[in-house]
């Protein structure tokens, strides 16, 4: 029993994982590292009501988990950052490719918002939630959902400039 | 949704990298879990400890209250039915009261009342009316012995 369910998670997990993460990134405005904990966090939750929800729907579970964890890091002021001597990871040569350098500019120009307009903007451009979900998800009245987003996507408008076709 | 909004959202799909699942990610993610259980198992213990604290000592202070309410039942109070056999016989005292001291010495001393109020409550009162106007010759009991010496006193 409790291994079927552990495989049955494995599996989910494996094969959402990439999405998962790219979803996470974005939710936290491109730290890797923050992302995976985001996803970390919400996979454990998964894990405890995984009975309840394996057959209908884990991955909007997840996703709803992550969403509000996201908005909320606003009132979160430490993140467990420790100052360390060497970089735990270095860039790896040839790594820059025009794949990356977009992603490096939409994940700062992500990480200039606010959280709560940072997950309003993913919800709205990067899922296609209504904007109702989109307040369910941040705990605000529709307006205030649909205020987050324009004014996150007029952020990013200044930031980004105007966004050409991707540069292959 | 214009321009800008169209890219952005192209941006935001297409750039996903792939990142598999790893045997770390799923150790750490092992990990996590296992924390968890633990924090909920000692929230668990922590409120079920906290329950039967709470439970005992209820139950301690229960017996308090119970000690304290006892008091004001008043358990053998059936002491009111003498009250009600002495008025009928008051009356009878009350027209013998200043000579014979007997009649007036029965109702206050609550032991004896509460031995001869038993037949005196139905059947003393009546007794007695029926023996006024009899014979009050060789009958002991005082409240018989009483109405006689009130109606020889009330005519002195």
């Amino acid at each position: 029993m409790e291994q079927s369910r552990a495989r049955a998670f494995d599996e989910f997990v494996a094969a959402r994982w990439s999405v998962l993460v790219h979803l996470a990134r974005l939710l936290v405005g491109g730290d890797r590292h923050r992302a995976e904990d985001l996803l970390q966090e919400s996979l454990v939750k998964l894990w405890f009501v995984w009975p309840k929800v394996a057959d209908d729907a884990p991955e909007p579970y997840v996703r709803k988990v992550m969403v509000r964890a996201a908005a909320r890091s606003g009132q979160r002021r430490w993140w467990g950052e420790r100052p360390v001597e060497q970089l735990p990871e270095a860039a790896v040569v040839g790594d820059v490719s025009a794949d990356v350098v977009e992603r490096s500019r939409l994940e700062a120009a992500l990480a200039q918002l606010s959280p709560k307009q940072r997950v309003a903007v993913v919800m709205r451009y990067y899922q296609d939630l209504p904007e109702g979900q989109v307040a369910e998800a941040l705990g605000c009245p529709v307006g205030t959902a649909r205020s987050h987003a324009a004014r996150g996507v007029a952020q990013l408008r200044q930031l980004l400039g105007n966004v050409n076709e991707p540069v292959r | 949704m214009d321009h800008f909004e169209r890219q952005l959202a192209r941006m935001m799909r297409d750039t996903e990298a792939p990142a598999p699942f790893e045997p770390k990610h799923r150790e750490r993610l092992r990990a996590g879990v296992r924390v968890r259980c633990r924090k909920r198992a000692a929230q668990r213990a922590v409120g079920s400890v906290l329950a039967v604290v709470g439970l005992s000592v209820g139950l301690f202070l229960l017996p308090g209250r119970a000690t304290r309410v006892e008091p004001s039942h008043p358990g053998p109070q059936p002491a009111a039915s003498p009250s009600l056999s002495a008025p009928p016989a008051t009356p009878d005292a009350s027209l013998s009261a200043p000579p014979s001291s007997g009649t007036s010495t029965a109702p206050a001393s609550p032991g004896e009342t509460a031995a001869s109020t038993p037949p005196a409550t139905t059947g003393s009162a009546p007794t007695a009316t029926e023996i006024l106007p009899g014979s009050t010759e060789g009958v002991s009991p005082s409240s018989t012995s009483a109405p006689p010496s009130g109606t020889a006193t009330a005519r002195n």
